[in-house]
């Protein structure tokens, strides 16, 4: 049943998602394509207004998933849709489960989708060369590993962008218990949810900062991180997002197992 | 064991009372009404039955169990809104009903359609409200359930389209199974009633055979609900 409500689920994203994603390939491919012609003012003016298109349409790829994903969590669980789902022979964890996975789902090839954007717009051996001087002298400063560091933060950007979208989803489920204002109530807890997570944090900075004065210098002190730092807090976020999608996916699944309140 | 089973069966919102201390038994191979005024708890009462509300206190078994997957199994629900996604086309509509329950049986579906003349590649959006309460009405139908909800089946509709809706559904129930119908237009459903069940103020007031009733008051159900619920 999780497959074929994913089916269902990824259709009505992508469905207008791919949109977004075609123009923005499309006015990326025009914009680079214009800035081939060598000499040419005019259509070096042209190609940045097109490139500068392509960046709006990634933006707006990036939000539009986003909002498409509450909206759909929103129509399908708790407005007229919500008739249909409700009564189809299948758990309330799984109809859940098919929404979150549709968010990393779909929240990855939106990045995917920019990093090809962001290459098919800049990609040139001259700025190619370029980006591989810059990270050796990283290298070899700090004695790290920057593809690791960059894939690292490409894992945070994504755990990230699930981490809100749960936020959202466990928001939309508890504003609902709500008699009236259930969009308030959903936007203030989705809110407060994200104030908490962030206080815990920095609780687990500071409590790190007690075993390791190091650590303790990025909150008294403007001083510069020690490079092994730099990698404990990348990995140190990297796995505090991972823990929160797990709670807040966990937060979710049992509110919506205790039932719901279909207007 | 009783189809569906309601004990001390309570909603609120906020402060108010929807529901008070239900107790129903809805038993196998009947035609039962719903029958009450607007607002009296009948689309609330079956928001319980189909998990889509969540009891204040009490609770609703099916077949001796909490609403869940067994339950969703062996009910087919005609909400009073139109449900589906809009952006499908019939045919679409047809095969995720296909899709999700074992017990829907997509011939009938399409030959219920044809003669609706309705273009299985048209979409829902493109339909008349009309058409899309049909079109519900013949997915819920074509389901071989053990119980069919029908909330308010002939609210805002002509008396041709009544006509049309009461025998897709006396024609298409499936043989030992019960229907549930919720409707304050007694009237026009009477006739096809083995059982009924008067609701008003969220309190279940009578529940009778229909044929019972009528020998006992010499009336219709009609004149017995209008003598009981005037205004």
């Amino acid at each position: 049943m999780l497959r074929k409500l994913l089916k269902y689920d990824l259709k009505w994203i992508y469905k207008e998602l791919i949109v977004f994603y075609l123009l923005a390939l499309t006015f990326s491919a025009i914009g680079r394509s214009l800035g081939l012609i060598q000499n040419s003012i005019v259509f070096s003016i042209a190609s940045g207004v097109t490139i500068g298109i392509a960046v709006g349409m990634l933006l707006g790829s990036l939000v539009n998933c986003m909002l498409r994903l509450w909206s759909r969590f929103l129509k399908s669980l708790y407005k007229d849709e919500a008739y249909l789902t409700h009564t189809l022979p299948v758990e309330k964890k799984t109809v859940y489960t098919s929404k979150v996975i549709t968010a990393i789902i779909t929240l990855f090839t939106t990045v995917i989708v920019i990093l090809a954007c962001l290459a098919i717009c800049f990609y040139s051996q001259a700025n190619m060369q370029m980006l591989k001087e810059s990270l050796e002298i990283v290298e070899t400063t700090y004695n790290i590993d920057m593809i690791a560091v960059l894939f690292l933060m490409a894992i945070i950007i994504l755990t990230e962008l699930v981490f809100i979208v749960l936020l959202g989803y466990v928001g939309i489920i508890i504003g609902h218990r709500a008699n009236k204002h259930k969009i308030l109530y959903s936007v203030i807890t989705g809110y407060v949810g994200y104030m908490i997570t962030q206080i815990a944090s920095l609780l687990v900075v500071f409590l790190f900062g007690i075993l390791n004065p190091q650590v303790m210098n990025l909150i008294s002190t403007t001083q510069m991180l020690d490079v092994d730092i730099i990698k404990y807090m990348l990995l140190g976020a990297t796995g505090l997002y991972i823990v929160y999608n797990i709670i807040f996916y966990i937060i979710g699944k049992k509110q919506l197992e205790k039932g719901v309140n279909v207007e | 064991m009783e189809l569906v089973e309601c004990r001390n069966l309570c909603k609120n919102f906020e402060n108010n009372q929807i529901l008070k201390n239900i107790n129903l038994t809805i038993p196998r191979g009947k035609i039962i009404g719903l029958l009450g005024k607007n607002g009296t708890g009948k689309t609330t009462l079956i928001k319980l039955i189909n998990d889509l509300l969540t009891p204040t206190s009490g609770e609703v078994l099916i077949n001796g169990k909490k609403p869940g997957i067994v339950s969703k199994k062996v009910i087919a629900y005609l909400p009073e809104r139109t449900y589906l996604d809009k952006n499908m086309t019939v045919k679409q509509a047809i095969n995720y009903f296909e899709e999700f329950y074992d017990n829907f049986d997509k011939q009938k579906a399409i030959e219920l359609l044809k003669d609706l003349n309705l273009e299985t590649d048209k979409k829902i959006a493109k339909m008349s409200k009309g058409m899309q309460e049909k079109l519900q009405l013949i997915l819920v139908m074509s389901r071989q359930a053990q119980l069919y909800i029908l909330d308010e089946p002939l609210g805002g509709v002509d008396p041709a389209t009544r006509d049309y809706i009461l025998d897709t559904i006396l024609s298409n129930f499936s043989e030992g199974a019960s229907v549930m119908i919720s409707t304050h237009l007694i009237a026009d459903i009477e006739r096809i009633l083995d059982e009924v069940i008067f609701i008003d103020q969220g309190e279940i007031v009578l529940t009778s055979s229909a044929d019972e009733l009528r020998n006992k008051e010499k009336a219709s159900i009609d004149e017995i609900f209008r003598r009981n619920f005037k205004c």
